[in-house]
């Protein structure tokens, strides 16, 4: 454990720097009017600026994003110096990250799941499967993409998207 | 038993005279072809009596104009010898239901009743497995998807259409349910359990999966291998290599095309790759669950750094897109400097996991929590063919590539272990072990990495192809351009294609982190699938978690959870 902790205080861990005017913004869609105006007049965001609860749910993914949006907890990416945070329960949260195609047997959970989210309340995909279903959108067991079942306001592409993205995705949204 | 070329010779006399066909469709698969009614005599010899385990089960419809008629195979196996079983047998509707005899094949034969219709007699638990009774229409015959005849893109209106029935809950004083799911608290895959208490103690849970359904097997149907290949990396994200590599191996072997030698060793290292990965993820997890945030962090940033190094290798933090048919991708290309890289990253990586490991060993909170929890027996085990670490940490030895060597894991050295613990530590032993042995196994195949050129064989076959697109397309290109192919040429050259061929289908498997997965493709005169049916170990392994809590605390839950670390997408296909 010392010898942990003697190479972290000799080394430390270069959290991954973020500048808004640096960010890729091909693999960042905004949906959400709203969101898009605040970037174009470059206004300040009035909804809950630096404090995001952040609720996942699965619906249908290949566990790829799942690991991905755990990354972005670790101490490299460390959402929360932005004021993003997983919470366990829809009624906390402000935004409904949602991964994957819409399973059949998913799409009552996450009509529910959505409902539980108060008012103001945003909706990010995350991933290809995410925007029309990609490769699943004509099975029989899915109901296609989130955006054909939900109003996606964000939607993060990339198969799977880089913890980078979806941070920056958050940011340029949410931040200030 | 050791020999497989007699290997029919020296079964029971009754036994090889209910097989009305026998052959070999590759070295190492014996296939019995059996009429209906000597099914559950032969299955339970072969389970039973010489202690064969089953790897796989399915169903596929080979009706024409006269009727319905559906093929079953069985796959058994064997620790002890490289040989598949693969019992064969034709139905129009109904079989034989042997889950009373074999448990393993409980999911497997309510599977087949669901996709197919086919109905299992006398099942004991005949419940809709993945084809919700809240969600796809019961009463109408033709709900079977994996039929030929059922349009792909055919969906029911969405309402709903009846209740799932659970299993009956415990009652008594002071008896209480808990309900977790589908959607729970972390960022975790959806799945429900429901846990029967007596106050801390769990008596009974009973899990309910299939809420990722997403229909794989049926989207599959009519495409080409690479279009396959791709939908291969998505059955479980964590394992797209392990799961791409058991799938070529199936169409490998069906084409009949060599692997370059080269090829092989960089396959390997990305295996291996894959699973460290996954194993030092299970081991942050297990760290988190037991509620030591400074071990699981430092896991975490150990495991962010293999992800970065998948991606300067190979452009993919889950190494996605490096194989194809006959080779590797150039993006997977390990040449000199990648190769230095490796070694030095690796060396590195190992001496910050030997810390993390001394770490946890010393420390007694961890060991309090781990020791003695989510015993699973070794007759739990074996009844439902549990496999991979699983069964390894209860006593039995399971790891296809000692059992079945494939790539170059013959010539490589190195252990599987076995420990006898049962508990959640066992597993998480057995984990180091295998961290450990891929580092080694990793560092072998660097040092004798053959130099040659990585996609001859594969470039030669892709010229050649009909299966001409994906990642392949843009380095051909360059060459020449024969990649895009006229219509008629297409079907042509697929003609000449199956004219070499010796075998319609073939299983392709490989030892994933979790244990094995097996595949069965089945591809149709034009090269394109007819059936693909894909087994991640979780099939099996997730059963085990019912047994595997009962009698501990409710706070322990999550840690036998982890201890075992399925994949649901996997599972739920």
């Amino acid at each position: 454990m010392f010898n942990i902790i003697k190479t972290r205080i000799k080394e430390g861990i270069k959290t991954k720097k973020i500048n808004i005017e640096d960010i890729k913004k091909d693999n960042i869609v905004i949906f959400n009017e709203e969101l898009k105006n605040k970037l174009l007049n470059k206004s300040k965001n009035k909804n809950f600026t630096n404090n995001i609860s952040v609720r996942v749910v699965d619906s249908g993914s290949c566990n790829a994003c799942l690991h991905e949006m755990s990354a972005l907890t670790n101490p490299y990416y460390d959402m929360e110096r932005f004021g993003f945070k997983f919470v366990a329960a829809p009624k906390h949260a402000d935004v409904l990250m949602v991964a994957g195609c819409v399973a059949r047997n998913m799409y009552s959970a996450l009509l529910k799941t959505y409902e539980n989210v108060p008012y103001p309340k945003f909706v990010v995909a995350i991933g290809d499967c995410a925007m029309n279903g990609g490769v699943f959108k004509d099975s029989y067991a899915t109901l296609g993409g989130i955006q054909d079942k939900l109003t996606v306001d964000i939607l993060i592409k990339g198969c799977p998207p880089e913890p980078i993205d979806i941070l920056a995705g958050l940011l340029l949204a949410f931040g200030k | 038993m050791k020999n497989k070329l007699d290997f029919i010779q020296n079964l029971d006399k009754d036994i090889k005279e209910a097989v009305t066909e026998n052959f070999y469709n590759q070295d190492n698969e014996l296939v019995l072809k059996i009429n209906l009614k000597d099914l559950k005599k032969i299955c339970l010899y072969f389970f039973k009596d010489l202690k064969f385990y089953l790897l796989s089960a399915f169903a596929a419809d080979e009706s024409k104009n006269d009727g319905n008629k559906f093929k079953i195979r069985y796959i058994f196996s064997h620790s002890s010898i490289d040989l598949f079983i693969i019992i064969e047998t034709e139905t129009g509707g109904t079989f034989p239901s042997l889950s009373e005899e074999i448990p393993a094949l409980n999911w497997y034969e309510r599977e087949m009743k669901d996709l197919f219709g086919l109905i299992p007699e006398g099942h004991p638990d005949p419940r809709p497995l993945m084809l919700f009774p809240e969600n796809y229409p019961q009463d109408i015959q033709n709900m079977h998807p994996l039929r030929k005849d059922y349009p792909f893109n055919f969906r029911p209106e969405f309402k709903k259409y009846g209740e799932y029935n659970y299993n009956k809950d415990v009652k008594g004083d002071g008896v209480f349910n808990i309900l977790v799911g589908p959607v729970h608290a972390g960022i975790i895959e959806p799945g429900h359990f429901r846990f029967s208490m007596s106050g801390e103690p769990i008596l009974q849970l009973e899990i309910r999966h299939f809420w990722k359904h997403r229909g794989i097997e049926k989207i599959a149907e009519g495409k080409t291998i690479s279009e396959a290949l791709s939908l291969a990396e998505k059955i479980s994200g964590d394992h797209c290599v392990a799961h791409s590599l058991a799938f070529l191996a199936a169409a490998e072997k069906i084409l009949n095309i060599k692997i370059p030698e080269n090829a092989l060793y960089i396959r390997t290292i990305y295996a291996e790759l894959e699973r460290l990965l996954c194993n030092i993820n299970d081991f942050a997890w297990l760290f988190q669950d037991a509620g030591y945030s400074f071990g699981a962090q430092e896991t975490f940033v150990l495991k962010e750094d293999i992800m970065e190094l998948n991606k300067y290798l190979s452009g993919s933090r889950f190494n996605k897109g490096i194989l194809s048919l006959g080779g590797i991708n150039t993006c997977g290309n390990i040449d000199n400097l990648r190769k230095n890289v490796l070694k030095e990253k690796l060396s590195n990586f190992n001496k910050r996991y030997l810390n993390l490991k001394k770490m946890l060993l010393n420390s007694s909170t961890i060991g309090e929590r781990f020791e003695e929890t989510g015993y699973i027996n070794k007759e739990t085990i074996l009844d439902l063919c549990a496999l991979g670490f699983a069964a390894r940490a209860s006593g039995v030895p399971s790891d296809t590539r000692k059992e079945h060597p494939y790539l170059i894991y013959d010539k490589l050295r190195f252990n599987s272990k076995v420990l006898k613990n049962r508990d959640v530590f066992a597993r998480l032993l057995i984990r180091f072990y295998d961290i450990e042995e891929s580092f080694s196994i990793i560092t072998q195949c660097l040092n004798e990495l053959p130099a040659e050129d990585i996609n001859k064989s594969g470039r030669e076959y892709a010229d050649n192809n009909v299966n001409n697109t994906g990642n392949n397309i843009s380095k051909n290109k360059s060459k020449n351009d024969r990649c895009i192919i006229a219509k008629d040429d297409k079907i042509d050259a697929a003609q000449q294609l199956s004219t070499n061929r010796l075998r319609s289908w073939a299983l392709g498997y490989c030892e994933s982190q979790r244990g094995n997965i097996m595949h069965f493709v089945e591809l149709d005169e034009k090269s394109r699938i007819s059936r693909w049916k894909i087994r991640d170990p979780s099939f099996h392994n997730w059963q085990l978690i019912e047994f595997a809590v009962i009698g501990d605390i409710i706070a322990d839950f999550p840690i036998v959870n982890k201890s075992l670390n399925l994949s649901y997408a996997g599972n739920d296909l």
